[in-house]
C-alpha cells in the first residue's frame, strides 16, 4: 500500500481501515496526519448527522404502527374460522392470484425506482386512457401524487399513485390486459385486487382491503 | 394479543434502530415533519410485513430500505423541502459554528452521495451492503462515498493535502 492507496481508503471509510492500511500509517508521518484529520472530520460528520430525535416520537410511531389494521390477523382469522367449519382446513387459504401478486411485487420492489426514474407524464394521456377503459378517477378518490407509464407483467401500464384518506393507493391501468373476473392477493403487508374494466383491467394495490374497496368503488363510479 | 412474541420482537428491533431510522429520514427529507411521516409510514408497513420476515440479521437493512423507499414515494410529487427551522434543541455542541457549516455542506451534497454517506455513518453499513440496498454497484457506492468526503473536506477540512485526487 502506498500513500495514495491509504488516502483513498481513508476517504472511503476512515474508521474501517484494513491492517495493511494501518501498517502504512504506522510508518508514514504524512499519512498519519492525514488520517488524524480524516478521523476528526468523521467525528464532526457523525455529530452533525446525529440530529436529536423528538421526545416521545418512538412511542407514538410504534403505537400507531401496531394499531394499524392488519388483514393477516383479524380478517384472516375470522374468515379462516368460518371456512374451517364449512369446508375444512384445506380450503382455508385462497391462493394469491399471480397478476394481483405481481401488482404487490411492483409496489414493494419497483415502484420507488419507477417514480425516481420517470419523466413527468402527461395527465391528458391518463384522462384519455381512463375514458377509453371505461373507468373513472373522481377527485374524491384522493390527491394524485404521481402519474407515469411503466412496464408491468410484459405490458405497458399507466401507473398512478393516489394519496387517499385511507392511505396511499397504487393503480396500474392496463388497457391491453383483458380479465374475466376479479382476483386478489395479499403479501408483503399489502393487499391487491385486479378488476376487469370495459377495456383491459386495473390493478389496485393498497395497505388494507378497506382502502382497496373504496378505490374500487370509486373507479367504477363513472 | 395473538402474537405477543412477534410484537415484542418488532418493538425490540425498532427500539434498536429507531433513532438512526429517524435521522436517516430526517436527512433524506431535510424536514422534521416529513421525516416523522416517512418513519410512521415505514414502520406501519414494516409491522404489516413483519410475520413474513424470517432473517433476523437482515432486519436492519430491511428497515433502512423501507425508509428510503417511503421517502422516494413521499417525495415523488412534493418538492424536496428546504431545511427545517424547527429542529429540536441540539445536544451540547463544543463548536456550533462548525457544526452549522458542516450541516449546510451535508445538505448540499448530491442526493446519491449523501444517501450513501448516511447509510454508512448512521446505519453502519459496508459498501457491499449499501450497494445491495440501493441497487447500485459496489464501485458506484465507493465513488459516491469518496466524493461526499472530498466535498466535505474541501469545504471544511485543511486546505492542503487534497486527498485521492493528487498523486501522492
Ligand atoms: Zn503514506
Amino acid at each position: 500500500m502506498n500513500c495514495l492507496d491509504l488516502r483513498r481508503a481513508a476517504m472511503l471509510d476512515p474508521r474501517r481501515l484494513d491492517t495493511e492500511a494501518l501498517a502504512h500509517v504506522e510508518r508514514c508521518d504524512a499519512c498519519r496526519d492525514f488520517l488524524a484529520q480524516a478521523l476528526e472530520l468523521e467525528a464532526q460528520i457523525e455529530h452533525a448527522l446525529r440530529t436529536p430525535v423528538p421526545h416521545g416520537l418512538e412511542a407514538r410511531v410504534v403505537r400507531n404502527a401496531l394499531e394499524s389494521p392488519r388483514f393477516t390477523r383479524r380478517h384472516a382469522l375470522a374468515a379462516g374460522l368460518a371456512l374451517a367449519t364449512a369446508a375444512g382446513v384445506a380450503l382455508l387459504w385462497k391462493r394469491n392470484d399471480p397478476l394481483a401478486l405481481a401488482g404487490i411485487d411492483f409496489v414493494v420492489f419497483e415502484e420507488a425506482q419507477a417514480i425516481a426514474d420517470a419523466k413527468p407524464a402527461d395527465v391528458k394521456v391518463l384522462a384519455r386512457v381512463v375514458r377509453e377503459m371505461g373507468v373513472s378517477l373522481p377527485a374524491q378518490l384522493g390527491e394524485i401524487r404521481y402519474v407515469g407509464t411503466c412496464p408491468f407483467d410484459g405490458l405497458t401500464a399507466h401507473h398512478v399513485l393516489v394519496k387517499t384518506p385511507l392511505g396511499k393507493v397504487t393503480l396500474l391501468l392496463i388497457p391491453s390486459r383483458p380479465l374475466a373476473s376479479r382476483a386478489v392477493a395479499s403479501a408483503h403487508g399489502f393487499e391487491a385486487a385486479v378488476v376487469p374494466a370495459a377495456v383491459g383491467s386495473v390493478a389496485i394495490i393498497a395497505s388494507t382491503p378497506r382502502s382497496i374497496a373504496r378505490a374500487e368503488t370509486l373507479l367504477k363510479s363513472g | 394479543m395473538l402474537f405477543p412474541g412477534r410484537q415484542t420482537a418488532f418493538e425490540q428491533a425498532v427500539g434498536r434502530y429507531f433513532g438512526d431510522l429517524y435521522r436517516y429520514a430526517y436527512w433524506l427529507c431535510r424536514n422534521r415533519w416529513q421525516a416523522e411521516d416517512v418513519v410512521q409510514e415505514s414502520l406501519t408497513r414494516a409491522w404489516r410485513a413483519w410475520p413474513g420476515l424470517r432473517e433476523e440479521r437482515a432486519i436492519k437493512s430491511w428497515l433502512f430500505t423501507i425508509v428510503h423507499r417511503e421517502h422516494l414515494r413521499s417525495a415523488s410529487s412534493a418538492p424536496r423541502a428546504r431545511a427545517d427551522e424547527n429542529v429540536p434543541e441540539p445536544a451540547f455542541d463544543p463548536d456550533p459554528a462548525r457544526t452549522m457549516e458542516l450541516e449546510a455542506a451535508l445538505r448540499e451534497l448530491p442526493e446519491d452521495s449523501q444517501n450513501a454517506l448516511l447509510l454508512q455513518v448512521l446505519g453502519g453499513f459496508s459498501c457491499a451492503e449499501i450497494a445491495g440496498m440501493l441497487g447500485a454497484s459496489e464501485g458506484a457506492v465507493m465513488t459516491r462515498l469518496t466524493r461526499a468526503r472530498q466535498a466535505l473536506r474541501r469545504r471544511l477540512g485543511p486546505a492542503e493535502n487534497e486527498p485521492g485526487v493528487r498523486q501522492a
